[in-house]
């Protein structure tokens, strides 16, 4: 879209500036040569209107030529090229203007000679206007675009975390859940009011962090230890586990419910398809800048590729890269009994809890 | 009416046990907590109906369902998925109850699996489509197969096959060096397979086109396939064409 000749209002202001850069030319034929300022000016606004009409195509151009983006060479001599036609067939128009003045006797005999080097330096100082303001109305367009482009990807952000929240709470997760809880009313009352508390924590704390960026590792672990428990109560024995995380890497920053998954994924695809269970190992260590997370699982040897695994890696993985971009990596190793996933991510500490909480 | 439950979970199974024991004419035959006790155990105790979860280790329900085959007793599935229901329905079971059991739906269960046992005329009906549909979650190609060898039970991963043979009305599953056999027909298997992958290349043959080391002419209209193991398979003319629609 034009920006200004989309719009009237702009283009009459844009056409009055014109007239007056008219204005000045007349001014300055009158004070430089002979005649009167009444021709001069009669002369000079139509012509100074029409620079501003062969100017207004520019925009085009402009929009296609970012500075940026375009070399310097290129720059040059497109608007180079460009000036010369513009300023030439101004000219042109400008011989004939003379003419057709002097033909209506409406204006005293001047000699065009003396006019051409004045004409040639007006034209050259009103292209160059033209075109220095259409850039910076591009410039203005731009930084709109890229405002509104920040917007979208917010929004977007938005919903991948709403979409990442619903499939949190997996609801075949939830109903064998609950049909361990509908077994042990029945057996053991005890217990099936401590499943039904540690569901509640499970999902509170899910939406909790879930609304947050990034928590401390600590916190994630709480929330892989209520499901561990929870899973625990369907697997008996068969669930084993051990967790091994160094004091330091517990207040690093990682991004919220990122490890809870690959835990999932470690207990539905891993330990449900050995008949006598496996373990499940999860560490984490802080080394120099990164920290190092490892998620590890025994599997079935000969299982079948699993999709949904894939697609929960990939979620996994499309998160870490959005997030860090080339600063953190993620491996998978796939063994014949054993599926590992191993995670670096720059080690962020948690801000430092402030020296003075009740000032 | 004597019941097998087959759960992997403890606390799965003693729900039914609890749920059961109102019930007058129900006897527990047995628990299984994987698919091949409830393989075995479904052939060795007397029973007439069978609990059956869907996702266990090693065998799913419908593969137990599979390798029983005709001595499959009446079955009602109980899962927490309910993506198997129409599968379920295909291989006539009783009925498919949805974790976590409604005590009266079981009921309802028991009622209709009481009435299948007085007409069990349906269940002869349905023995051709249980193998053909069975093992294989909707809308996914087979990924794994389910082979009986006298008291064994095998699982293969269809990855692992190089080429399946039909003998006689049996097939004959190559593995590496091993061999194993299974009772169904070569169509039957050929619509459970990803065509990507295993292409029917004659009467009696089906490659995986993964193996394909090369191909040399051999009679007109005739060819033989050479696998990367070094073993050959004829191939038909017709067999010919599958396979370039294939691999262009």
């Amino acid at each position: 879209m034009h920006p200004i000749l989309n719009q009237r209002g702009r283009l009459v202001g844009y056409l009055l500036l014109w007239v007056s850069f008219g204005a000045l030319l007349g001014a300055v034929i009158a004070v430089t040569g002979e005649g009167s300022l009444r021709w001069a000016e009669l002369f000079a606004i139509p012509l100074a209107v029409l620079m501003g009409l062969q100017c207004l195509p520019c925009w085009y151009l402009v929009r296609g030529m970012a500075p940026a983006e375009v070399p310097a060479w290129r720059l040059v001599g497109t608007w180079l090229g460009t000036g010369c036609v513009l300023l030439s067939l101004w000219l042109t128009v400008a011989m004939l203007w003379l003419r057709v003045l002097k033909y209506a006797d409406l204006m005293p005999s001047v000699d065009p000679g003396t006019l051409i080097p004045l004409l040639v330096f007006a034209g050259c100082v009103g292209i160059l206007i033209a075109i220095l303001g259409l850039y910076s109305a591009a410039a203005v367009e731009r930084s709109r675009e890229a405002e509104r482009r920040a917007l979208e990807l917010r929004a977007l952000a938005r919903e991948a975390e709403m979409s990442f929240l619903r499939r949190q709470l997996d609801p075949h997760f939830l109903f064998n859940s609950l049909n361990s809880v509908a077994a042990l009313i029945g057996s053991d009352a005890t217990a099936a009011r401590r499943m039904c508390l540690l569901m509640a924590d499970f999902f509170r704390k899910s939406l909790k962090f879930g609304a947050q960026q990034t928590i401390a590792l600590s916190d994630e672990l709480t929330l892989i230890e209520t499901f561990l428990a929870i899973e625990e109560v369907r697997f008996g024995d068969r669930l084993r586990r051990s967790v091994d995380v160094s004091e330091e890497a517990m207040q690093m920053r990682v991004p919220a419910l990122l490890l809870q998954p690959l835990v999932e994924n470690a207990v539905h695809h891993g330990i449900a398809h050995l008949l006598d269970g496996g373990e499940i190992k999860l560490s984490a260590k802080v080394r120099g800048s990164l920290l190092n997370i490892v998620v590890e699982n025994s599997c079935d040897a000969d299982r079948p590729s699993s999709r949904s695994t894939g697609l929960g890696l990939a979620n996994v993985r499309g998160r870490v890269e959005s997030m860090y971009g080339t600063r953190a990596r993620m491996d998978v190793e796939n063994e014949p009994a054993l599926f590992r996933v191993l995670l670096a991510l720059p080690a962020t500490q948690l801000e430092a809890p402030r020296a003075h909480p009740d000032r | 009416m004597r019941i097998l439950i087959v759960d992997d979970e403890a606390l799965a199974r003693s729900y039914l046990v609890e749920q059961l024991a109102g019930a007058g004419d129900v006897e527990i035959a047995g628990q299984a907590t994987n698919g091949f006790d409830a393989v075995k155990m479904a052939e060795e105790l007397p029973c007439d109906l069978m609990l059956l979860d869907v996702q266990m280790p090693k065998l799913s329900g419908f593969e137990v369902m599979e390798l029983l085959g005709e001595r499959a007793p009446a079955v009602i599935f109980v899962t927490a998925h309910d993506a198997f229901a129409v599968q379920a329905f295909q291989i006539h079971a009783v009925d498919y109850l949805l974790k976590p059991v409604e005590p009266a739906r079981l009921q309802q269960a028991l009622r209709r699996a009481r009435e299948r046992l007085r007409d069990p005329a349906p269940d002869r009906l349905a023995v051709n489509t249980r193998v053909a549909v069975a093992a294989r979650p909707p809308g996914q190609w087979l990924e794994r197969i389910a082979i009986r060898e006298g008291t064994h039970v095998h699982v293969l991963g269809t990855h692992t096959l190089d080429f399946i043979e039909a003998q006689d009305d049996y097939l004959v599953l190559a593995a590496g060096a091993k061999r194993y056999r299974k009772q169904q027909t070569l169509a039957q298997l050929e619509a459970q397979l990803d065509p990507r992958r295993f292409v029917r290349i004659h009467r009696s043959f089906m490659i995986n086109v993964e193996r394909i080391a090369r191909i040399e002419p051999y009679a007109k209209d005739s060819w033989q396939v050479f696998l990367s193991d070094g073993s050959h398979v004829p191939m038909s003319r017709s067999g010919y064409q599958r396979l370039r629609a294939v691999l262009d």
